[in-house]
């Protein structure tokens, strides 16, 4: 059997002394999709921040296994170069470097020609990283760098927030394509966690398996399209009786 | 020319003076000696300072004319010089040449003290683009460096003058410049300093007539020890004169002043203003001081400045693509100094980029 290529045992994550995850564990295995779905504002994000080691995430207690290898010592760009990619929900302007120099910066692919015409970044590649960019533009600059990153697991935040229909349908296709959608699910190499308050995202990208976080762990696991559909009628409140006695719906 | 040893061609290369590139003039002088002065194009004419006033008797008129001889000590010291060193430059009415000018001074022996004076005269509707490296050789300890430049820039002329210093922990530079624009003429300076310098003083002055635009861009990085007291004055002298003065500097352990200060008196002037620092280190400082002085109500003045640190929030989106952390610092410096001249012609603007990342030295602390 695969080893897990994202593994967390009881993590315990704070901002600031605040506790944010409180206990949280997940495994996602060689070519999974996760989607994890919660309120905004409760730490879903940190989840993913926390995975990369970006300041000012503390890791109190619990273990994360990148590929079995915990992270503990290590550096936020070497978990990066261990495979792990994340497309940001709000990525920094950086002035004076520009969208080519940073793709060249970190590209491990031959050739992202095909890639840069799909998500219509030919104008964006000598302009500065971010600045001046739409919510749609900044989606796909992210989803660019994933392409250029080419990791075997992708962290995606909040991929439809600010981004328009026609731009979520670009955004979507591209993302199926990293994850290999088109294969049979034995076959694909890459797994994702996508995070998502509104769930939107799902009528585009295949996920296999959703959660809901709340109150800094995961209470309900389950089907993402039957997750969602409970969330649409009874909101997050109609997640409050998974606190209290969790359930796996799978 | 004179045969170069290998270490002075790469110190001179340092410096963007390379005798193998292609150029429509050059100048060369190693402390005292005027080692290459020649001209490829009809309408450019450039002369050892002393011939070309031997030559002319009206350049006597133009010495010391933008820059007075007592404006300070540093330039009473290069009027009082017992050898004459510097260029003459002169584009001829109407020439138009895209291939730069190179020149290049270089302290050649250990306490040398260089005084030089240039003149350069871009006649009306010529176009000139000048590329000067100052530099001290490999093996210098000490020396100054002490020139004064003055630029005659007749109606409808366009110069740009890009200058690139590197010096040694112990060599002082005093440059003092000064530019007349002439109406609707336009004179875009970009100064390039990198490494270390013991101190570093400088403020070109420009006076830009009706419609005339001048440029200021300048990109230092400022090692340890090293003191850069650098800006620019511009007066907007005319109806419609506008200027822009952009500065881009980066302190790892080093003493900068920025300066900047646009007057302006007539109607319809423009000028603006940046100055953005980055500081890499606790030792050291950056220490911006922008200056608008408006004497009519219809002028759009205004300033920008900013100092910092690098942003933990972009070196950490860096990291977590994969860059390892010096790599992302440079990158982030190496963009922040990487400045876009509008109105630079595009192989000058490659040039200067490439001169730039040549140069750089961008250990962070």
């Amino acid at each position: 059997m695969d080893v897990p290529v994202l593994k967390i045992i009881d993590l315990h994550v704070s901002i600031e002394k605040k506790k944010i995850i409180k206990g949280m564990n997940l495994s996602v295995g060689k070519g999974e999709v996760h989607v994890i779905f919660g309120p905004n504002g409760s730490g879903k994000s940190t989840l993913l921040n926390a995975i990369l080691k970006l300041p000012g995430y503390s890791i109190d207690d619990g273990e994360i296994r990148v590929k079995s290898k915990n992270i503990q010592d290590m550096t936020t760009d070497e978990i990066a170069n261990m495979g792990i990619g994340m497309s940001f929900q709000h990525p920094p302007k950086i002035k004076g470097v520009t969208l080519r120099n940073f793709l060249n910066a970190i590209n491990r692919t031959e050739d992202l020609d095909d890639e840069i015409r799909a998500l219509n970044m030919e104008d964006f590649l000598d302009r500065e990283l971010n600045v001046g960019f739409s919510g749609g533009e900044l989606k796909r600059a992210e989803v660019l760098k994933l392409y250029a990153q080419s990791p075997d697991l992708l962290l995606i935040d909040e991929p439809e927030s600010g981004v328009d229909i026609e731009n979520i349908a670009v955004i979507s296709k591209a993302i199926n394509k990293i994850l290999q959608k088109e294969a049979p699910i034995n076959l694909r190499e890459r797994s994702a966690i996508i995070i998502t308050h509104t769930g939107h995202i799902l009528n585009y990208i295949d996920a296999d398996i959703g959660h809901v976080f709340m109150d800094g762990k995961i209470v309900c696991t389950g089907k993402p399209k039957s997750i969602m559909e409970d969330i649409k009628k009874l909101g997050f409140s109609g997640c409050a009786a998974c606190i209290k006695e969790p359930k796996d719906r799978i | 020319m004179k045969y170069l040893d290998d270490t002075t061609k790469a110190m001179l290369k340092k410096v963007a003076f390379d005798e193998k590139q292609e150029h429509s003039a050059s100048f060369l002088a190693t402390d005292w000696d005027v080692l290459d002065t020649h001209s490829t194009e009809d309408g450019l004419e450039i002369l050892p300072i002393g011939t070309a006033l031997d030559k002319y008797e009206w350049l006597r008129e133009l010495f010391f004319t933008l820059i007075e001889k007592d404006k300070d000590t540093y330039v009473k010291e290069v009027a009082s010089s017992d050898v004459l060193l510097g260029y003459f430059i002169r584009i001829k009415a109407g020439v138009k040449i895209s291939l730069p000018v190179y020149t290049c001074y270089m302290i050649n022996s250990d306490t040398f003290t260089q005084c030089t004076h240039n003149i350069i005269i871009a006649e009306e509707n010529s176009e000139l683009h000048l590329i000067s490296g100052c530099t001290a050789n490999a093996h210098i300890l000490s020396g100054r460096h002490l020139g004064v430049t003055e630029y005659f820039i007749e109606e409808g002329a366009t110069v740009t003058s890009t200058m690139i210093h590197s010096w040694g922990k112990e060599v002082e530079v005093y440059p003092r410049s000064a530019a007349n624009v002439g109406k609707n003429a336009k004179f875009i300076s970009n100064y390039v300093a990198m490494g270390s310098v013991k101190k570093l003083q400088m403020d070109p002055l420009a006076v830009i007539e009706e419609g005339g635009l001048g440029e200021f861009y300048s990109v230092i990085y400022a090692t340890e020890n090293s003191q850069f007291d650098i800006g620019s004055t511009v007066i907007l002298n005319g109806d419609g004169a506008s200027s822009e003065i952009i500065s881009r500097v980066v302190s790892n352990g080093g003493e900068v002043t920025t300066r900047g200060k646009i007057v302006g008196k007539h109607q319809n002037g423009r000028g603006a203003m940046a100055c953005n620092g980055l500081l890499l280190s606790k030792k050291g400082y950056i220490h911006a001081i922008p200056e608008l002085l408006g004497q009519d109500p219809r002028l759009e003045l205004s300033h920008e400045a900013s100092v910092g640190m690098i942003s933990k929030d972009e070196l950490a989106y860096l990291m977590a693509s994969g860059i390892e952390e010096e790599k992302a610092k440079s990158l982030i410096i190496e963009g922040f100094l990487d400045l876009k001249i509008p109105s630079l012609p595009d192989y000058l603007q490659r040039q200067i980029n490439a001169i730039v990342k040549e140069t750089k030295d961008f250990e962070t602390m």
